[in-house]
């Protein structure tokens, strides 16, 4: 491509990590009629693929669309041409975080509270994990699980301490070996 | 003779002369020893561009040819003839491929010029070698060897015998028939399916000219083109075919009851059966797999009760010879099998039918005479029909199976007319109907009041959410035009299963030495040209066995294949190449390696003069003794040591 061609949405995402098929979609919407959460999505899947060759870009990106992909990977598992709708729905979460579009779920906490938990203890710390995660977002929804945790905690599920993993700085070092030079 | 050579540079339009420099490869060639002439023109393979070639014959006396243009598969027969008529050899000829080659798979035009010389250089080496070689005419057997039944087999054997030739058509189930025998009506005139095929049939059973080898399959394929032997092994009916008459009493007696492979399941035959009524032969066979007297040793019911006698317990299977000059294979297909799709419930779900089950059930003559039932025995009102099942996807066949279209909306036509007010769903990718009167079907279908959705369903599942969609089985899916999730809730589910090789077709291709494609379909010499011809002459493919296709294609590509045999068959005789391995008696030791290398059995032992000989017919100048042998005493005619050296010396330098 020369430099001065414009790149189009469709471009644009077809360059994101195993979304290179998407051209070759017949837009059958078998993604769609096997999508578990799709009830919850402005646009199907199908029909966010067909906004990407329509170049929709802010419409998409901006709408609830995508956020709901749980990857039960249903609808790449059945497509027909391969083309891994749920890599490209996950490849739409990054292009709208990095165009900094504010997610309308708490998804990106969710990852980012567990990404910590497990960098700075070395393995998942339930208790402080959701501790965190409510704290961040809505303290009150918390309360809700108050009898799950109690559950839990009686059936020693759920540890109060944080879990105590051996070869903390060779964890620590491949961290940062992996943050280098890329967003973390 | 001393060799003049000329050659002769194609620009193929743009195709070669849109990379390669031609003029500079024509300069170069005229460098080149004993060139007496280059030229480069538009289009060789065009009369002007031959004129020149013979024009230079006759001028300049050129003795030797080459011309570089595209793959000797395209045109060397054009440019050998061409020779030939200006009084050369036709092997005084040599092609250079600078397009396929060359032009077509380099981008660099300094490199491709480069190459172009390269080739041309070693084409000119050598054609300085050239002998003279005559091609030798063979005999055609007029009897010709179908395989399979279906109406692709059938057509074209009526085709052969009505012309007064013999044909010998074996079909591996008891009866001929195939595919179309299970079908309903046919798209789009709705004419009955058995109605049509089964006077096909009984000429067949009938013909003077047919020798009908039912509940046969073949063994082993020798020869070539207009001379092959086949082994036919006829297994064992344990009825004797010339005593039965098809009374059908011997089935009645019959104790054992088993699936009907006919039916798809859905009704009953007998241990001793025909698979259906009209079965040509109308004879009956064992199902030796089921019957209690091979089972457990006593019963022989149907041997008490037949009058004929023609029950023989003791039969067993039967090889036999032939001699045909010419075979068509119409093998066939067979459909894909929708169980490993768990979406859409097949084989676990009740009331999910494949296109084939609905067909037979469907039938006046089928398991439930036609009336469209559930497992629970009631009419279903409403009923889904899922498109491209097993086609169009990547998983299982990338392929558009180019019938599923046509008959899923045959199947909305006579749910309507067989139900009353049933609710009929159509769930498509796209509509393929681009045949003659298909689109009017289409048009009609619609007017009948039958739901297009466009959309791929994504499962089938019987969990309900709703009290309407109990006890349904409940189809979701996107309703892709509108961009609506959608849940329908039906009573029956056809599954749209798609067109696929049969399991054998590769087995099938090495007994006849013909190839398959990626997806296991036999391979037609030209996908456009020669759709009905193979690369091994004298072999012809029509039918399924070759793609997916509907019976008017069919009966078109058999009637072609047909022909074909025809022409070979009237012309008496066909010409062999050439180019065939010889040996050299005087330096045979007489080892026999070549005798177990030769692919084609083209070579034998003399024992009284100690050597081997190659059987010319035969042989297809592979070259593999050549390379075998110890003592050096073979050479392939067109393919010397000198020629080759010279080649690669041209290559080279």
């Amino acid at each position: 491509m020369t430099e001065n061609a414009k790149t189009t949405f469709l471009d644009e995402v077809a360059a994101l990590p195993a979304c290179d098929r998407i051209n070759e979609c017949i837009q059958c919407g078998v993604c769609s009629g096997s999508c578990t959460t799709v009830a919850n999505w402005e646009y199907p899947p199908r029909k966010a693929i067909a906004m990407i060759r329509s170049g929709l870009r802010d419409e998409l990106l901006s709408s609830n669309s995508v956020w709901f992909c749980v990857s039960c990977y249903l609808c790449t598992a059945r497509c027909p041409r391969d083309i891994r709708p749920a890599a490209i729905m996950h490849g739409l979460e990054t292009l709208a975080l990095r165009e900094g579009y504010k997610p309308p779920t708490n998804t990106t906490t969710m990852y980012r509270t567990f990404a910590d938990s497990l960098i700075g203890n070395g393995r998942i710390y339930e208790f402080g994990f959701m501790f965190k995660y409510f704290l961040k977002t809505n303290p009150l929804a918390a309360l809700r699980l108050i009898p799950t945790a109690v559950s839990l905690l009686m059936h020693r599920r759920m540890p109060l301490a944080p879990p105590k993993v051996k070869g903390r700085n060779d964890l620590d070092k491949i961290v940062r070996k992996m943050s280098e030079g890329g967003e973390r | 003779m001393e060799p003049k050579i000329g050659v002769y540079i194609c620009h193929c339009g743009s195709n070669i002369a849109g990379t390669v420099d031609v003029e500079k490869v024509a300069e170069f060639a005229r460098g080149l020893p004993a060139v007496v002439s280059s030229r480069d023109y538009k289009f060789m393979c065009s009369d002007p561009g031959q004129d020149l070639i013979k024009k230079d014959i006759k001028e300049l006396g050129v003795n030797r040819v080459v011309v570089a243009s595209c793959s000797p598969q395209m045109h060397e027969p054009t440019f050998r003839r061409a020779v030939q008529e200006a009084g050369l050899n036709p092997y005084y000829f040599e092609m250079a491929n600078i397009r396929e080659h060359c032009s077509w798979v380099t981008e660099s035009r300094k490199e491709a010029t480069e190459k172009a010389k390269a080739l041309v250089s070693a084409a000119v080496r050598r054609v300085f070698f050239h002998e003279p070689l005559e091609n030798k005419e063979v005999p055609v057997n007029p009897d010709t060897l179908i395989v399979g039944g279906g109406i692709a087999g059938i057509q074209a054997a009526l085709e052969i015998a009505n012309s007064g030739h013999k044909v010998y058509l074996v079909e591996k189930e008891p009866s001929i028939g195939g595919h179309m025998m299970q079908l309903d009506k046919t798209f789009p005139t709705l004419d009955c399916s058995a109605c049509i095929l089964t006077p096909k049939m009984s000429m067949v059973g009938a013909h003077p000219m047919i020798e009908l080898l039912s509940y046969s399959e073949i063994d082993f394929v020798s020869g070539y083109v207009g001379n092959f032997k086949v082994k036919i092994r006829k297994k064992a009916r344990y009825v004797d075919i010339t005593k039965c008459n098809g009374c059908g009493t011997c089935m009645t007696k019959c104790p054992v009851k088993i699936d009907s492979e006919f039916d798809e399941k859905l009704a009953k035959r007998k241990a001793i059966y025909t698979p259906f009524a009209q079965a040509v032969p109308n004879v009956t066979v064992i199902d030796k797999e089921h019957c209690t007297y091979f089972l457990k040793g006593k019963c022989r019911a149907c041997e008490k009760f037949c009058e004929r006698n023609a029950i023989n317990f003791e039969q067993e299977d039967e090889m036999i010879e032939i001699e045909v000059g010419n075979v068509i294979l119409t093998t066939g297909y067979k459909i894909f099998d929708p169980s490993v799709m768990k979406e859409y419930g097949y084989g676990r779900l009740d009331n999910v039918l494949t296109s084939l089950e609905f067909e037979r059930m469907v039938n006046s003559a089928g398991p439930t005479a036609g009336h469209i039932l559930l497992k629970n025995g009631q009419e279903p009102k409403s009923i889904a029909i899922i498109h491209c099942v097993g086609s169009r996807d990547e998983k299982y066949h990338e392929y558009c199976s180019r019938v599923c279209c046509m008959y899923a909306m045959k199947f909305a036509h006579l749910l309507k007319e067989h139900v009353h007010g049933a609710e009929v769903y159509e769930f498509y990718i796209d509509i393929r109907s681009f045949g003659k009167g298909y689109e009017e079907f289409y048009n009609r279908v619609q007017k009948e009041g039958t739901v297009f959705f466009r959309g791929r369903p994504g499962e089938i599942t019987d969990v309900a959410e709703t009290p309407e969609e109990q006890g349904k089985l409940i189809v979701r899916f996107e309703d892709t035009l509108v961009g609506k999730m959608r849940r329908l809730p039906v009573e029956m589910v056809i599954l749209c299963s798609g067109i696929e090789p049969q399991a054998d077709a590769q087995e099938m291709a090495h007994k006849f030495n013909i190839s398959c494609g990626k997806e296991n379909f036999f391979t037609e010499k030209h996908p456009k040209l020669d759709p009905v011809a193979t690369m091994t002459d004298g072999i012809f493919i029509a039918g399924c066995c070759q793609g997916p296709r509907d019976i008017p294609d069919t009966v078109a590509q058999a009637s072609a294949a047909a022909a074909r045999v025809l022409a070979l068959i009237n012309k008496g005789k066909v010409e062999i190449e050439a180019d065939t391995a010889i040996i050299d008696e005087k330096k045979c030791s007489g080892c026999r390696v070549c005798n177990l290398l030769c692919p084609y059995n083209a070579i034998s032992y003399i024992e009284k003069d100690k050597v081997s000989r190659i059987n010319e017919a035969l042989c297809k100048g592979c070259g593999t003794c050549v390379a075998a042998c110890p003592s050096a005493a073979i050479t392939h005619k067109h393919f010397t040591n000198a020629q080759i050296n010279a080649e690669l010396e041209g290559i080279l330098v």
